[in-house]
């Protein structure tokens, strides 16, 4: 406290310019002294770092395998090179089933090294996703007015919203020179964030309800299995779609993991909260049908991971009161699989009248 | 269809809500024009008043204003203060003396909750009380004898404000405590110690008691108001008071003020206001030296002291304040440049540090801010020697136009040592020239909004 006192910039005097833009003789210039100010930017502190690391697991940057890398570029090259070769030798040797072999593997490994640099943009693309996330997740509690009005034009690029966008136009005529850096980051939030966070949630709602109805309905757990990885995956890359992330093979794993390891370290609180309600749920469930109550736990689970997922795909942290909630969607996921259990018994109805009829 | 339609109303009334919201600050802080502001934004919701949810989700459908229920306290002059506002040129609005009232009827339609489906369109009655943060300043008098509110009293007139209180000493001290007591003596040496508080408040101080000297409201000239702290020694103090003697006028006086004028403000008014707004202008009292900013801090710790519940029984029972969200704002940002706007807010939670932390033990939900309830300036940026600088554009009070940099807002309370070598000059503007019926131009008006009433508006 009392360093900063000490190292505190000069506070400089009143002004007056005239019309032309030329200030007037000041006679208590302390301008000499600014060489103090870089004082306000302090590295963060260590601590927090490593917390944030433990939190966001995955996108830090991590040593990267050099020789790995060099070796597999070399191997792709030089496999290039020899088929390039071969086709050559073919060529001239008029053995036209080499020449077609040859073409294929090269057209082969064309293709392979396509793929694999378009991974590795979208790995990058991912990356830097998260990054910048990091960062306006620095700048949202900030009172300073700084680099906020870049931030968010940096946010708008990294999430494909185009320039004459009229949410972002919309934004740009409600922007005041006053406004802080937390303050325009809520603004960027609520203008362009809170429609695709209702598609989102409207995305994770059907995810979910479909989850439940198909494990409700499926007669093998396997089955079960195969569903809800296949829902969760389709539900995974449509909400990173829509804050603009667009995934590869490797991206989408690696998002996975990272989803899952955040769901582990961050989600216990928050399921441990939750979980008489789901209990609750699942036992009212489990009275009408056992096949329901697992309906209901995939669909839970669905909603869950469905939640989780967007807040680690926004750009930006949610803010109070935005957060999607489970309540709701819990409700609307057992008067799902009520009705279709209503169904259920409707369609068994007269079979059983018709026993009841039988003669004994 | 009549009996539905008065069913209808009947359930209607029962679910509109009435709130009472307190605006106090020191005197010159902005509290009119802060009002005047608010009942403007309300009227023109249309205005750009995006914080505040129900006006961004369009539910906010207008604002009315309506005879106020307690007929016994002056209006609040919002039709002078806009018109001040609008005229030609257009002025600041004549600061109010004493308290005063304006109630509003903010129309909405409801967002959520299951009132929605008894009534979609609901009304919230908004009374806005307007008091002199000064009389908040009388609050520690309540637990403080004459002898001891005489001592500290002293103390204050002789260390920091001797210049301005040497009249009123010199001629309280030819008063003969025990001399048979004189009316129209204590009258006038009351007058002179009146006329010291308020040198003392021209100088910029404002830790001032007690408060309805400066700011009478109804009670100009009344004996009540004729008092002062005693000017003799200890020993003199120490003896028994003689009956009929200037002393036992003064003690009476002293303990009249207390019981008829301060414990009615509590009892009737601040112990029936639910949100609290305490506007500080921090710019005036920087201008006005390390003197004022330092008395500032204690006068401001005074009146937060109110917030805070009961430390002793006797206030305890006094007000068992419904107050449960407190704003602290910083006034005039339109004064500085945006930039400097981190530091006046950081300034304004130094110079009320010890209060804040109180309150949040008492968990009362504390915001601040700042803000400027109109916006005289406009920010741009000039070119200084290749450069950009911040600078400001307004008119000044006369009238010239002002392409200025008002310096900088120090981030904390200013070292003896910044004295010294700085002089603080921020200039004062006047109100921009408007069109008619345009919308106030305003910062941060619609968030303080949405903390006040805001959760009413749902």
């Amino acid at each position: 406290m009392t360093d900063a006192r000490d190292t505190a910039p000069p506070l400089r005097p009143a002004r007056r310019f005239d019309d032309g833009g030329r200030r007037e003789e000041d006679p208590l210039t302390l301008q000499a002294h600014r060489e103090f100010v870089p004082g306000q930017q302090l590295a963060p502190e260590p601590q927090d770092a490593e917390a944030d690391a433990l939190l966001a697991p995955g996108f830090e940057r991590r040593p990267r395998r050099r020789w790995l890398a060099g070796l597999l570029l070399a191997t792709l090259l030089l496999g290039g090179l020899q088929f390039g070769a071969w086709l050559l030798d073919a060529w001239r040797g008029d053995s036209l089933l080499g020449v077609a072999w040859s073409a294929l593997a090269l057209a082969a490994i064309g293709l392979g090294g396509g793929a694999l640099l378009r991974e590795l943009w979208r790995l990058r693309q991912l990356r830097g996703h998260m990054l910048l996330r990091d960062r306006a997740g620095d700048h949202w509690g900030s009172e300073a007015i700084g680099e906020g009005l870049a931030l968010c034009q940096q946010l708008r690029k990294d999430s494909g919203i185009a320039e004459q966008d009229p949410r972002w136009q919309a934004f740009l005529a409600g922007d005041a020179a006053h406004h802080s850096d937390a303050e325009r980051l809520q603004r960027y939030a609520r203008h362009l964030l809170t429609p695709r966070d209702q598609q989102a949630r409207a995305e994770v709602s059907r995810a979910a309800s479909e989850t439940a109805v198909m494990v409700a309905v499926s007669p093998l757990a396997w089955v079960d299995m195969l569903l809800l990885a296949w829902r969760t995956l389709r539900m995974l890359e449509r909400i990173a779609g829509l804050y603009g992330l667009r995934l590869g093979y490797a991206s989408r794993l690696q998002l996975f993991r990272s989803l899952l390891l955040n769901m582990a370290l961050t989600g216990a609180a928050e399921l441990a909260s939750d979980a008489g309600a789901d209990l609750l749920a699942l036992g009212v469930a489990g009275r009408l049908s056992t096949r329901l109550a697992q309906g209901l736990g995939a669909g839970l689970i669905t909603a869950r991971l469905g939640f989780r997922a967007m807040a680690l795909c926004r750009p930006l942290p949610f803010g109070e009161g935005e957060r999607p909630r489970l309540s709701t969607l819990r409700q609307a996921l057992l008067a799902d699989l009520q009705r279709l259990a209503g169904k259920d018994r409707e369609s068994n109805r007269p079979q059983e009248q018709y026993r009841e009829n039988q003669p004994r | 269809m009549g009996v539905t339609r008065t069913l209808r109303n009947h359930v209607r009334r029962g679910l509109d809500t009435q709130l009472r919201l307190a605006v106090t600050g020191l005197s010159q802080a902005g509290k009119t024009a802060f009002i005047t502001s608010l009942a403007a934004q309300l009227q023109h919701p249309d205005a750009a008043l995006e914080w505040l949810g129900a006006a961004r989700e369009q539910r906010l459908l207008g604002a009315r204003r309506l005879p106020q229920p307690d007929l016994g306290i002056p209006r609040f002059p919002l039709d002078e203060a806009l018109e001040a506002l609008q005229s030609d040129p257009p002025r600041w609005p004549e600061p109010t003396r004493g308290l005063s009232e304006m109630r509003l009827a903010i129309r909405y339609r409801r967002g959520q909750g299951l009132q929605r489906y008894w009534a979609e369109d609901a009304t919230l009655y908004l009374d806005v009380f307007d008091y002199p943060g000064e009389w908040l300043l009388d609050l520690p008098l309540l637990t403080l004898s004459y002898a001891e509110w005489s001592h500290q009293a002293l103390q204050q007139a002789r260390e920091l404000r001797a210049g301005l209180s040497r009249e009123w000493l010199q001629a309280a001290q030819r008063l003969d405590p025990d001399a048979e007591a004189d009316e129209n003596r204590l009258a006038e040496v009351a007058a002179l110690y009146t006329r010291y508080l308020h040198a003392a408040k021209a100088a910029g101080f404002a830790l001032i008691q007690p408060g309805r000297f400066i700011l009478p409201g109804d009670l100009e000239g009344a004996p009540v108001l004729q008092f002062f702290p005693a000017p003799w020694s200890s020993e003199q103090l120490a003896a028994p008071v003689r009956s009929g003697s200037f002393r036992a006028a003064l003690e009476k006086r002293y303990r009249h003020y207390r019981r008829s004028v301060i414990k009615p403000f509590y009892r009737d008014h601040f112990s029936r206001f639910d949100r609290q707004i305490v506007l500080v202008d921090c710019l005036s009292a920087l201008n006005a030296g390390p003197q004022a900013v330092e008395d500032t801090r204690q006068a401001l710790q005074a009146i937060m002291e109110n917030f805070r519940y009961g430390r002793r029984d006797l206030l305890h029972r006094l007000f068992r304040s419904r107050i449960d969200r407190v704003v602290l704002a910083a006034t005039k940002a339109d004064h500085v440049t945006p930039e400097q706007h981190p530091r006046l807010l950081s300034l304004l939670r130094d110079l009320l540090a010890e209060p804040q932390q109180l309150l949040r033990y008492h968990a009362l939900s504390l915001h601040s801010l700042c803000l400027a309830a109109v916006s005289a300036t406009r920010a741009v940026s000039v070119d200084d020697g290749g450069k950009p600088h911040p600078a400001l554009q307004g008119e000044s009070l006369r009238g010239e136009s002002l392409l200025i940099y008002p310096g900088d807002v120090p981030e904390r309370i200013p070292e003896p040592a910044v004295w010294q070598q700085h002089q603080f000059a921020f200039s004062a503007f006047r109100p921009p020239r408007l069109p008619r019926q345009a919308p106030l131009p305003h910062m941060r008006m619609d968030q303080v909004l949405e903390i006040l009433i805001g959760d009413h508006l749902r």
